[in-house]
Parts: C-alpha cells; structure tokens; sequence
C-alpha cells in the first residue's frame, strides 16, 4: 500500500483535491528525497499564501510531477519561486500559466540548462514586461519549437528593448499582432539569413551577370511552414529573409540558387507576358518554360551553374500524376540531360523543347510551348490546384515578375519602407566604393517623395545602422535608423562676438597654423640610409677606419617633411541637457560647444585639413538625429556658421547608431588618417531603453567597427564624473574629461592640434 | 660609365599586338618622344616595352617606384668608401649618360617631389642637373623616357602632377579582347586554349566587380599564374583560388562571391 501520509493533510485540508490514483504520490516520493520533499511542501505552502487558488495549486502539482519525471528533484523545485516571482509582478492568471506551460514546454528544452533560461526569460518578461506574460506563455509550446531556449530569450529580451516602455506597444510585439514582431521573430531564431550571406551573393551577381537590383528580405509569419518563394518585380528583388526547414549547410547554397536564377531573369527575360485570356495552368507552364529557358542560356555562359540548379531537381517518375508532380518532372526533364521519364506528355515538352534549341534566345517560345503543353494537359483531364500550386524547386522564383498585370505589385506599398531600404542600397554602394553618399532616395522615387507629406520636421531617412545587445552578445541589424534634419540657419552676429572674445585663443591658434602648415622640413641624420652624406658621421666614419675600427654605417642624412594627410569629422552633442546652465554662468552648454567648435573650424579651414561638422541627438532607434553642419566638401564661410549657430538643443544622446553614420561619412574621404572626434555632455541614453550600459556598449563596439576601418574615434567630454563610461565607450587613451566647460572654446582647438601633430 | 651590355634584351619577349601600339612606339622612339603607357596593373606594359626595346635593339633600364624613393635613389648619391667619398649615378642618370630607354614604373607610387626630377629631361632640353655634383649631364642622343601609369588608384594625393603628364605621349593599355587573351594565356602559361579560355570567362566576371567590392579584377598576369598552376597538374578550382582569389581581397564576402562566381565558370 503506497504510503501516502505526507500527502493525506494535504487532500484533508483540501489544499488540493483528491487525484485518486496515487501515481502522482509515487512520482514525488521516489524522486523527491526526504529534505526535497519537505521543500516542496513548503513551496506549496507558499504558493497557496500567495493566493495561486486551487485551479493553480493543481496545475503546479502536475507540472513538478513532470518535471521531476522527466528532468529530475532540481528543476522540479526550480518552478516555485518562478511562479512566486511572476505572479507578484504578473498576477495570478500568469503564474498559473506558467504551471500549465511547463509540459509543453519540456519537449523544447532539452536539458537542464536550457529549462532554466526558460525559466529566467519569463521571469525577465515579467518584471520588465507583465502584461505580456500571459499571451507568450500561451504559446509557449509554438515559441519554443520556432526558438529553441536560446532563441526564445533572445526574442523576449529583443522584445522588451523594442517595447521601449510603452505597454501597449510590448504586447503587440509579444501577442504578434504588430507586424514588427515578425522581424524580431526572425533575427531571434540565429540561424543563417539572408542578411548574413547578403553582401556576398549581392557581388556574386555581379560578377555573373553585371546586374545590381535593389533586393528585399521578407520576413515569413512565425509558424508558417509553407517556404516562400523569391520574387522579382518591376526593379525590386524580393527574397525570403530566412529559410525554414532547410539544414543550415544549405541554406547558402539555396540563397545562391535563388539568385543565380534571379539573374538569369533579368539578363534574358524579355518584356512581361501579356495574361490575355490564359487559364491558371498555361500560366504556371509557360513560366515554367521560360524558367527552363532562362536557365539553359545562362548555363551557356556559365557552365557551373548546372552543378548549383540540377541538384534541387529530384522529382522521379515514381512520385503521383498530379499536376504538381507532372511539372516537377517535366522541370527535371528539361534541365537534366541524364534524367529518364517515360511519361509522354514529359517526353514531347522535353522534345519540344530542345527542338527549339536555336531559338532560344527568343522568349515568345515559352509561350509557344507552355500553351502546347497546357491544351494537352486540359485535354488529359489532370487537374490543376492554382491555389496550391507551389512553384517548384523552391529555388525558382514565383514568376510574378514575368506576367503583366494590372494591379501594382502589393509589395511596393509602403513608401517609406521602399525610401529606407534603397537608401540602405546606397550605403551598401558606399561601403564597396562609390563616394557618392545619396542622402535621400533613388532617382525613380525621387519624384514619389516630392509629392509624398513628409514629417513635420523633415527628417530624411539615411541609413539604417545595426546595434549591439550586450546582454545577447549580437548585433542587431538594422536596427537604429539615422534621420538627417537640416538645420535652421541663424543671425550670426551673436557668435561672431561670443568668438572675438576668445581673442588670445584665436591669435595663439593662428601661429601654431602657421608654424604646423609651413611643416619646416625636419633633418634626420645618422641614418643607414637617406639622401646625402652626413658630413660628421662620415668623417668620423673615415677616421674609424684609418683607425682599424668598424666605421658605423650610419652615414647619412635626410630630410623630412611632414605632410598633412588627416580628415576630421567634429560630432556634437546637442542634446537636451545640453541647454542646461554651466554653473556658475549665464551660458548654456550648448553655447560653449558653438564657441569651442567655431574656434576650432576657423583653426581646420586655416589649415586645410578636410574636416566636417554635425550635430546629433536622437528620439528613439527610428529617430537617431544628425544635423550636418558643414560637408567636407563645402567651405567653412558664413552659410556654415549660420547652421552652427541654428543650432537648437533637445532630446537624448543615442551615440552607437551616430557613430556609426559617422563612420560611413568619414570612411569615404581617402586621406591616410580619418579622426571623428566627439564632444558630448553625458552618457548616452534614449527613451526606448531603461539600460543605461547597454547605449556605452553599443557605442563601444561601434568605435571598435570604426577602428576596424582604420577610423580613430576621441572623446571629448563635458562630464566631470565620466571617466568610466568614456573610458569604456572611445578606450582608456581615446578620451578626456573637460570639466570645467567654460575653458572648452580654449582647450578644444588646441587639443586637436596636438592630437594631429 | 657604367656598360649597358647587361641591359640589352637578348631574347624576343612574348608579345601580342592588340591595337596600333607598336607603331606609335616605334614613331615616338625616332622622335625621342617621351612616352606614358597607362592601363591597369598586370595587362602587358612592362613587357611591352621589354619587346620594343628588343626590336629596336636598345638596353633598358627599369626602375619600380615607390612611396619611399627618393631623388637621389634615381639620379644618384655620394657613398663612403676606403678612399673617401664618390659619387655613384643612379639608374635614370646611367641611361640618361649611355642612351639607354629608362623606363619608370608605376610612377605614380612615388612622391610628387622626387618625379620632378624627371622634368628637365622631357623637354627640348634632354639635360639632367646633377647638383649635389654640380655637373649638368647631357642627354645621349639614344636616351629615351618611357613611364607607366595606373589610373585606377585615385587620389588626390597620388597622381601625377598636370606639368608632369603634358610632357608626355601616352598609350591606352587594357586587357586584351577574349580570343586574344586566351591565346596570351595559352601561350604562357603552356595550357590547352580551352583552359585558357575558361580563365579568360573567369576574369570577366571578376573585372565585373572592379568597383562593387574589388579595386581591380584579375589580371591577364595573374591568369597567366593561375594557368602555370593547372600546367603542373593542380586542379582548376584550386589554382583560380590561389592566383584569382586569394591574392586580391581578404574580405570574406568578396572571396566567397568570387568563389562561387568561379565554380559557375567550370
């Protein structure tokens, strides 16, 4: 008889209704030792005077059972203080939920580890963000599938960052009724997306088929497993951002295939197909023929290209004779010349087909031959789904880019999202040479966005940057987006005076100008080698040897001078607490930033070194503000220093994402030093995010990617007690503290000159 | 004086006309004409001139330049010696002294100031002031000034000098037209034409990139590389990796698209 004595208060004291087999009992007591035991009753205890209920009580009884069956004494008693800790900040329904989560959840989480980081993601969700315990834990079961315990912490935490406090916003991300929360889906699954093979596959078409389309990744809806397609359209490419259900040492090659095909497209397709009057099938034939077509001539060119398509092709004749199975037979008979099929409808498309091998640079066979091949098809009685009808292999595009419909293709509707990304393509452009940075869009939008309302300030779109999560320990991509606003010119009269009066700084600068432009020659003597004899080291050199010693072979002397190759790009910080009084005075901070910096322009444009001036403070990831002052390529004069003076102070310090943009404007200028150099007030922050040491890391690593491209950063800050996090963000020697911000107009220009000397 | 004997051209060099280049060397020669030959890196310049020089019999000194060369690394320096000091000629003045064809390659690595040296040289004047030794060196009547010249790697910094390029002729050099780099390659490199052919497709695509991620495509030299490989038995694949590749990018996007690009050539 099982013993069931520590449990019959329990039921008696209806704690928790009668289960009537004693099996959970057994459970429990085999693996529960006497000590855990006792723990576990505790618990109970605690969770019943937490006010769970008995519905709750139940669910948690069942899911220690699990757990202890399945994953041993430690994670069963793991659970109480999660449903403790999500039920003060959650509620009741959430932590009962929790309990009900749990078996589902097991058959995701592997192992011991992966259960607790379960446990310490939902845990995070509901201190950070308790509305949206419930929905998530709801699916936890279709989460963890996608996910994995990885994956699912990365995406709980990826939400609560792109919540950004707001309730309302976090539970739409969390519950996938945002359309965003399909992004963040994606980038938290970490296996290869098209983002990551990107850039490579974006040269290796044009170094195939000197093509270079605008392409798109699409995110799929989470549980979706239907695959999409690619698809070309108009000018836009658009591709699957990830791949579902394809091993990961495929995935490049899929993404290749489906570009190469792409290209293949674009270089032989004709003008689109007129639909007339053609049913569904001879729709989905004549495409199929023309993808066969497309293909064979690129594989003229470009032999190589049958080992990367062929091997996708597996249809067999001992497949079905659906529709759908005849033309993957047919697909495999026209690209593989080993194939055996004795279907005779594959027979005559095959023969039809490289019968008209010499006209196949002429796209009105495929017509020809799809209809041909449709009218026996009818005449056969095959049925033909159109609904699901997949275009196969999954390689092939959808074929919406060969037929002429109508309707403009619904992927180009949102016109910002269309500004974005070609403004991303133009930085991608960019970063691989070209020195043009568009500031704005393409020149087919150009006159879209003339027409379209911008906002009210008229910021416009120029990159989008990624970001770093230090508690991931992953960039995220692009993430931040970098809006540039023209800033209002000003009276000039003001700052011009505010300038004269750092008179004893302005004349000590103009002749350390002129002493460094002048860049006296430098002689360098005693040298192995140079241009002429030191005269003194080679007397001596004769006489050593007169003298039976070795001479010294360093003879002679060179003369050096000192070129000037440097570019700087000054970063302002303006942002609200930058309004704030110096104590002390009556000037704001953001005034002796405008001195320092007018004292140090007049000093670069004297001496010539190519330099650039911007502002920047930000309103959240989407509204990372930059505010060009000066272009490298314009001219210091007074159109500048009315911008400088316009400037007007406000919202928060998001440094990793301006930063980054910097890079890109810098790293165009082809001098053999490039400095950004970066006067701010205070540690970054921003409203979206409570961290503060997750902006002074993102700014660290942003740093490190500028000095990957050979792009020093210096620091420049106002903030007496900033030590630590400047040091953190520009490095331990790549920074200095000016606290007293009143001696900024003096220091700044002299502390460049000795930067650069 | 230095003999020049050893800078004569014994032996025809491989070379294949691609256009009138010949001719209009051969002219320039008889008129002393100073010459520029620009094209990108590794297209045949250097041995086209190593050819003229054979045809018309001349010695030739060549001389790589670079960012640290200075003035007197081509016009000469003083040296020590058990006897004192003496002065030895540099390259440009040992050609300029014996009438040989000095040709300065890449010339725009050098510094704007050490290429000034070459000016009074270019005009009706042909001298060379040595004034360290104070002595003005008059051309021999068979000197002869031949540079090249890279256009592609702009800057502002390292080009050459308006005054600098008007005082030249100048010959265009690209790679040659398919059929003919194929049997540039075929015959250098000792490989069947179809293989040569098949590099040949494989340059296009990689010329394809100069500027979208690559400075420069692979040159007709380094297919000639690549095919002295496949010549010793190294499979195709592997000798593109190693000459076509590899050398010209680290950056492992590029090596990747080049990669790929490469297996679809084959």
């Amino acid at each position: 008889m099982i013993d069931q004595t520590p449990f019959t208060d329990l039921v008696e004291s209806g704690l928790v209704g009668d289960p009537g087999n004693g099996s959970i009992w057994r459970v429990l007591r085999q693996v529960l030792s006497g000590h855990q035991l006792a723990d576990w009753r505790a618990d109970l205890a605690r969770l019943q005077a937490s006010g769970l209920g008995p519905a709750g009580l139940e669910a948690y009884i069942r899911a220690t059972v699990t757990l202890a069956e399945q994953r041993g004494p430690l994670a069963a008693l793991a659970l109480a203080p999660c449903i403790l800790d999500v039920g003060r900040h959650a509620g009741r329904a959430a932590a009962a939920a929790l309990s009900e989560a749990t078996a589902p959840a097991l058959r995701h989480l592997g192992n011991q580890r992966d259960f607790r980081d379960w446990l310490d993601a939902v845990a995070e969700l509901a201190a950070q963000g308790p509305e949206s315990v419930a929905p998530v834990l709801a699916r936890a079961d279709s989460l963890l599938a996608e996910l994995g315990a990885h994956g699912f912490r990365a995406w709980v935490l990826g939400g609560l960052r792109a919540g950004g406090g707001d309730p309302a916003r976090r539970l739409a991300l969390f519950n996938l009724s945002d359309p965003r929360a399909f992004d963040l889906f994606e980038q938290a699954i970490g296996d290869i997306g098209f983002i990551d093979v990107e850039r490579a596959l974006k040269a290796y078409l044009m170094a195939l088929f000197r093509q270079k389309p605008v392409i798109r990744a699409v995110a799929g809806t989470p549980g979706d497993t239907l695959q999409r397609r690619a698809g070309f359209a108009r000018q836009f490419v658009q591709v699957p951002a990830r791949m579902r259900g394809i091993a990961t040492s495929s995935i490049r090659k899929v993404y290749r295939a489906m570009l190469a095909h792409i290209g293949a497209h674009l270089v032989y397709s004709g003008p689109r197909f007129e639909i007339r009057r053609l049913k569904p099938m001879q729709v989905a034939l004549v495409s199929l023929i023309e993808d066969a077509r497309v293909e064979q001539l690129a594989m003229r060119e470009l032999p190589g290209l049958f080992r990367l398509w062929a091997p996708f092709h597996t249809a067999g004749t001992d497949g079905g004779v659906t529709a759908q199975d005849l033309f993957a037979r047919l697909s495999r008979a026209l690209i593989d010349p080993g194939y055996r099929d004795n279907d005779l409808w594959v027979t005559k498309g095959r023969q039809m087909f490289f019968a008209a091998r010499e006209a196949w640079t002429d796209p009105a066979i495929s017509r020809r031959i799809g209809n041909l091949l449709g009218n026996d098809l009818g005449q056969m009685r095959i049925q033909f789904n159109p609904r699901t009808y997949r275009v196969e292999p999954l390689y092939r595009d959808d074929n919406s880019g060969l037929w002429d419909t109508d309707d403009a293709p619904p992927q180009i509707s949102d016109e910002q999202d269309v500004i974005a990304e070609t403004v991303r393509i133009d930085r991608t452009q960019d970063i691989d040479g070209e020195h043009d940075l568009k500031s704005s869009t393409s020149d087919d939008d150009a006159g879209r966005l003339a027409a379209r309302d911008l906002r009210a300030d008229d910021g416009v779109p120029v990159g989008k940057y990624a970001e770093y999560d230090y508690l991931l320990g992953r960039e995220r991509p692009d993430w931040a987006t970098v809006l540039e606003y023209q800033p209002q010119p000003a009276d000039t009269t003001l700052l011009d005076r505010q300038v004269q009066g750092y008179g004893d700084v302005l004349n000590r600068l103009e002749s350390l100008v002129g002493a460094v432009r002048v860049s006296r020659p430098a002689r360098l003597r005693a040298r192995t080698e140079g241009d002429r004899l030191d005269l003194d080291a080679a007397i001596q050199a004769a006489i050593d040897r007169r003298a039976g010693l070795a001479p010294s072979p360093r003879i002679y002397e060179t003369t050096e001078r000192r070129n000037r190759d440097l570019s700087v790009l000054v970063l302002l910080d303006i942002s609200e607490s930058t309004r704030d009084f110096v104590k002390g005075s009556s000037t704001t901070i953001l005034t002796f930033e405008r001195i320092a910096t007018a004292l140090l322009s007049q000093a670069l444009s004297d001496l010539g070194d190519a330099f650039a001036v911007a502002a920047f403070c930000s309103n959240g990831r989407d509204d990372v503000r930059f505010h060009p002052v000066k272009n490298f390529n314009q001219p210091y004069d007074r159109d500048a220093r009315a911008r400088l003076a316009g400037l007007r102070g406000g919202f928060s310090t998001r440094i990793g994402g301006v930063l980054r943009h910097a890079g890109a404007l810098v790293g165009a200028q082809r001098t053999h030093r490039r400095l950004v150099l970066v006067v701010t007030d205070g540690e970054p922050s921003d409203i979206d995010v409570a961290d503060r040491r997750y902006f002074v890391e993102d700014a660290r690593k942003a740093v490190q990617s500028l000095a990957h491209n050979a792009i020093d950063v210096f620091g420049i800050g106002l903030d007496g007690v900033g030590t630590p996090y400047l040091g953190r963000m520009f490095g331990r020697r790549n920074f200095v503290v000016i606290d007293r911000i009143a001696r900024l107009p003096d220091k700044l220009p002299l502390l460049y000159m000795r930067l650069t000397s | 004086m230095t003999n020049l004997d050893d800078y004569r051209i014994r032996e025809e060099p491989y070379y294949q006309p691609v256009g009138n280049e010949v001719v209009l060397f051969e002219a320039a020669y008889q008129a002393r004409m100073p010459m520029m030959l620009k094209g990108p890196t590794g297209c045949g310049k250097t041995r086209f001139v190593e050819f003229m020089a054979w045809r018309l019999q001349a010695p030739l000194v060549t001389v790589a330049c670079h960012e640290d060369m200075t003035a007197s690394d081509l016009v000469g320096r003083f040296l020590l010696d058990a006897n004192g000091t003496v002065w030895h000629d540099g390259p440009l003045t040992n050609a300029v002294r014996c009438g040989a064809i000095c040709y300065l390659d890449e010339i725009v690595e050098a510094r704007q100031d050490t290429t000034v040296v070459i000016h009074p040289l270019t005009d009706d004047r042909r001298i060379l002031p040595l004034e360290k030794k104070n002595e003005l060196v008059r051309a021999h009547p068979d000197f002869h000034l031949v540079i090249s010249y890279n256009p592609g790697y702009q800057s502002v910094l390292k080009d050459l000098k308006e005054s600098t390029k008007q005082r030249f002729g100048a010959i265009d050099f690209h790679y040659p037209a398919a059929n003919v780099e194929t049997e540039i390659v075929a015959h250098e490199a000792g490989i069947p034409t179809g293989v040569a052919r098949t590099l040949v497709e494989i340059a296009i695509r990689s010329r394809n990139l100069r500027g979208h991620g690559l400075d420069e495509g692979a040159s007709t030299r380094m297919l000639i590389h690549a095919g002295r490989l496949v010549a010793k038995d190294v499979p195709l694949g592997m000798a593109c990796d190693a000459a076509l590749v590899l050398p010209i990018t680290d950056d492992p996007d590029m090596r990747e698209a080049l990669k790929d690009a490469i297996a679809a050539c084959i």
